[in-house]
Order: structure tokens, then sequence, then C-alpha cells
């Protein structure tokens, strides 16, 4: 079996498993295929990232894409390409200057926020005919998902797998007290940087599923909605990656029968099982 | 008393620290010997802390921080252990206290399970300053004294040549009782490591340390405890007024009591 024949295998069993009206069509098996390789990988990293607080900073990170786009559209390379490689910049940036400063990283997030959605938009008002290109972006297109995508995102899944597997305990130790994981040798820099560009690929590929205005519900939801019925770390990251899947083939599946974006309705469902798991938190607590 | 005598573990020499355009810290000159308690004493904001961060370099600093291992721990490059004065985690965080033990104690994700061998030794490391009975407590619900000991029983489990203890400010915990009580004494005396020891309890400090060094942005005094807790010296420390006042039997134990005129954050800068 060679790598380009790897989808049509994986349709062929899909039909079998998933023998449902919405998932006839090949553009809606390559959807749900996609879902399936970048909801877990997405509430994978969410859930060390609610524990660090960094919400605002992969939302920093989303709205670089749109900058990312407009410098590819504008020097003639492929807009993926640009906006992931813009994207892991602006995280490293972040990281460097926050360790640097004595600002708060809201305060150093909102400067670079800022900066890079004028750059996007100083570039985009520039070039006529641009805004065709960004609406893909914007909103997501997870039903022009390309075969090599496809691929991109399957790999996506299997380096934040790689990645979280090696770090997880670490990173999350950090998250408890910075000078505490220093002394029990995690390596804070290195971890810090890491972190924040395994984010920064996963944000700029899950764009493509969602959308740019969308894509940190798609890493916030489910590790937020896991936090109110999860007590412990087994379960908190199971219970999130079970929500963004569920929700991502039920967001699918809702948005073929009523026409909807696609992105937008599983992160209706996503916030739909938070609002469920808030409320059987308030129901256990009395 | 005598370990190796007057043998340095750690050397500090010429330290200083700024932040922001400010010093915190200027000149410290400071030696913690090899195992003994050093307590080191201030009022809020003297950058008692920064102190313990430069050592485990956190922030940067000029000067020199040297290490000296003594031989009979072995080769390679001292281990410290580090007790912060609280954790500024999200309270909500799904994690136990056996999930948090995990995270230093396993290799692979604490999302796969606990190993049984990770459990034994999270209830061995536990029991050691006496929390056993916390192990599936959610973290994020311990009182702050509940938390410190389970950072003091990870920070004892890897056999450190050096602890650093930041304590709170006593009364800030409802347990009402000092990290520094008598098991740590034991512990101290079994396994003789280097014990540095932020504490505002100088009651605790004239019981249990050998050597104090007296710090406000710079040190103030250092030397053996009997000598540095004098009322001249707290009064250098924490402006006049403060003296050391002795309940009981004439033991060395007491308590501070802050000038009237400055209490609370009455540390106001030189």
């Amino acid at each position: 079996m060679t790598v380009e024949s790897l989808p049509d295998f994986l349709f062929s069993a899909m039909g079998r498993i998933l023998p449902f009206g919405f998932a006839e069509p090949l553009f809606m098996k390559r959807a749900i295929l996609a879902m399936l390789f970048i909801a877990p990988a997405a509430a994978a990293v969410g859930v060390p990232l609610v524990h660090f607080r960094m919400a605002f900073f992969s939302d920093a990170i989303g709205h670089s894409a749109f900058t990312g786009v407009a410098i590819g559209v504008l020097l003639g390379v492929h807009p993926l390409l640009t906006m992931v490689a813009f994207g892991l910049f602006v995280a490293w940036a972040i990281t460097r200057v926050k360790g640097r400063t004595e600002l708060s990283p809201d305060t150093v997030i909102g400067v670079f926020f800022s900066t890079v959605i004028a750059l996007g938009v100083a570039i985009i008002s520039a070039q006529k005919g641009l805004t065709r290109n960004l609406q893909a972006y914007l909103y997501g297109d997870l039903l022009a998902v390309s075969g090599t995508e496809l691929l991109w995102m399957g790999a996506l899944l299997i380096v934040v797998g790689a990645y979280l597997f090696l770090t997880f305990n670490r990173i999350m130790l950090l998250g408890v007290h910075e000078g505490f994981a220093r002394s029990m040798g995690v390596p804070v820099y290195a971890l810090e940087v890491s972190f924040a560009l395994v984010v920064a690929l996963v944000v700029t590929t899950a764009i493509r599923a969602v959308g740019i205005l969308l894509v940190t519900a798609l890493l916030v939801v489910p590790a937020a909605a896991a936090r109110n019925v999860a007590r412990g770390a087994v379960s908190a990251f199971w219970v999130a990656i079970a929500i963004a899947v569920v929700s991502g083939l039920s967001g699918i599946a809702a948005s073929y029968y009523l026409d909807t974006a696609t992105g937008a309705t599983v992160v209706l469902f996503a916030a739909a099982l938070f609002a469920a798991t808030a409320m059987l938190k308030g129901m256990f607590r009395r | 008393m005598t370990v190796t005598a007057h043998h340095h573990t750690l050397e500090i020499r010429n330290l200083s620290v700024r932040a922001g355009g400010v010093e915190i810290l200027s000149g410290i000159h400071a030696d913690i010997r090899c195992g003994e308690v050093t307590a080191l004493v201030g009022p809020n904001g003297a950058g008692k802390t920064t102190l313990l961060l430069a050592i485990l370099g956190l922030v940067r600093y000029t000067g020199e921080i040297r290490f000296c291992r003594a031989e009979e721990h072995g080769e390679g490059a001292p281990r410290i252990g580090y007790v912060p004065q609280r954790l500024d985690f999200d309270r909500n965080a799904p994690m136990t206290v056996l999930d948090f033990l995990a995270l230093s104690s396993q290799r692979y994700p604490v999302v796969f399970g606990h190993s049984a061998r990770s459990k034994r030794s999270a209830r061995e490391t536990l029991a050691r300053v006496g929390v056993d009975h916390l192990i599936s407590r959610p973290l994020g619900k311990l009182s702050g004294g509940e938390l410190q000991r389970i950072l003091l029983s990870l920070a004892l489990r890897d056999d450190p040549d050096i602890l650093l203890l930041d304590e709170p400010v006593s009364g800030a915990d409802l347990s009402g009782e000092g990290l520094f009580c008598e098991f740590l004494g034991q512990i101290h005396s079994e396994s003789r490591f280097s014990l540095l020891l932020v504490s505002h309890d100088l009651s605790v400090v004239s019981r249990h340390a050998d050597r104090v060094i007296c710090l406000n942005r710079r040190i103030i005094c250092q030397g053996a405890t009997t000598e540095m807790l004098t009322p001249e010296n707290l009064e250098a420390m924490y402006g006049s007024g403060a003296h050391l006042v002795s309940h009981g039997p004439a033991d060395g134990s007491g308590h501070l009591h802050p000038p009237p005129a400055a209490d609370g954050d009455g540390n106001k800068r030189d």
C-alpha cells in the first residue's frame, strides 16, 4: 500500500463503519477523516493549554494566520505554507519577548495580536481581490480539504501525539510552578518554546477545518468541558478527546443536513457539550 | 553537628539582581555551610524569594553562585530541592495529589494511568511527611500548608544536597503550623542536607537554625543564630521598635513584634 492509496483505504473502511447518508459523498468522507485527525490533536494540546491559561495565546496565533495568508498571496507562495510559517514565527516571538520583560503575558500577547492583525489588514487593503481568498480561512472550509492536506493533518496528529507522549508530564509540572518544576529538573525554557510551536502548528492546521475566528474553540472548549466533570488527570484528558471527536462528527453530520457552515456547527456542538457538563457539575455539587 | 567543619555547599559572591531598573538585591556575599540550617530573615520585599530564585537560576543576576559538592555526596551537580511559598496554579485543575506526584516519577504520561511503582512511591513519599491520607484529593482543594507539605515531600524524595524552603507568612495558613516543625528537624538530622530556610517566625529560626542571614536588599548581618538576633540587628532590618519577645522559659524562643508604626507591609524600601 502506498502513501497515496492510504486515503482510499481509509475511505472504504469508513463506508463500512459509518453507513449513513451524510458520509457517502467523497468530500464528506474527506471532511470526516480530516476532523478525526484534527479534533483529537487540538483537544490533546488544549488540555495543557488550558492548564497554562494560554487560551489568549492560541487566539493570537489563530489571528496571525490572517496575516500569514495575506503574505502568501502577496509573495505568490501557497498561503498554507506562509500561514504555518508565520504562525510559528509569532509563537516563537511572543514566547521570547514574554521571558524577557516584566510585562504580563496578557499584555505581550495583546501587543503582538494587534500588530499582526494590523499588518494583515494593511497588506490586504493594498491588494485588491485578496478578500475572496480569505473567506475560506476566516470561516474554514472543511468540505474542500485536498488529499495532500489530509496527509498533512494525519502527520500532525502523529507529531502532536509523539510530542505530548514525551513531554506531557513535564509540561503539566511546569504549569503548576515554574521554579518548582525547575528544581525537579524540568528544562523550563526549551519546553515553553517547543510547546508554543506545537500549539502554533495545531492552530494553523486546524484553521482549515473551522477557520481563524473559531480555531481557539477547537482547542479550549473540549478541555474546558472535560474540567467540568473530571476529577483527575486521566479522565480530564480522555473526556476532552471524546468531546472533541463527538462534536466534530455530529457537527459535520448536522451541517450536511442543515446546510450550515461546518466549522461553526462543530463548535456549536462542542459548546452544547460544555453547557451539558457544566449542568452536570452543578447537579453533583448539590 | 560537626560534619565537615565549615565545608560550604554554596558560596554566593557579590550577587546583584536588578528588575525593571530597580536593584532588588545588591552585593550579596554569603555562604551556606554543609549540613547546617541557615535561616534567611528580613521584611517583606527584602528580596528573600528573589535570592532563592537566583540560586535556582530562574532570575538573571550578576556576580557568582558556586556550588561545592561535598565528597560524601558523590560526583555531579548538586541536587537542589525547592519548596515555593505558594503555587499560583489554577485551583480548578483536574489533578489529584497522586497525579501530581506521578508527573515527576513516571516516564509515560499520567493520562495513561499510574504505574504500580509510581503509586507505591507516591505513598512512601507522602508518608515521610505524614500526609499520605491526601493521596487521592484534588490538588487545588488543599490548604496552603498541606500543599507545602506535599511539595516538601517531593523535594525530599530526590535526596537533595541543598533544600530551599520558602515559608509562607505565619498565620496565612489555617493550620497555624509552620512547615519547619519537629518532623523536618528530624528528617534533617537524619539526612544532613544543607537547608536554606526563609522564615517569618523568629521563634522557629532561633530554635532550629544554626546560622542566620539577615537580608534587606543587602546583607544586614550574618552569623551564628544566637549572635545575630540582637535588638540592634532586628531594628536595622525591620525598623525601630521591633523586638523579640520571649514567651515561656528562657530557651531563646520568641516572636518578632514589629514596630508599632510599620506593620502590614511595613517594610518600606530604604
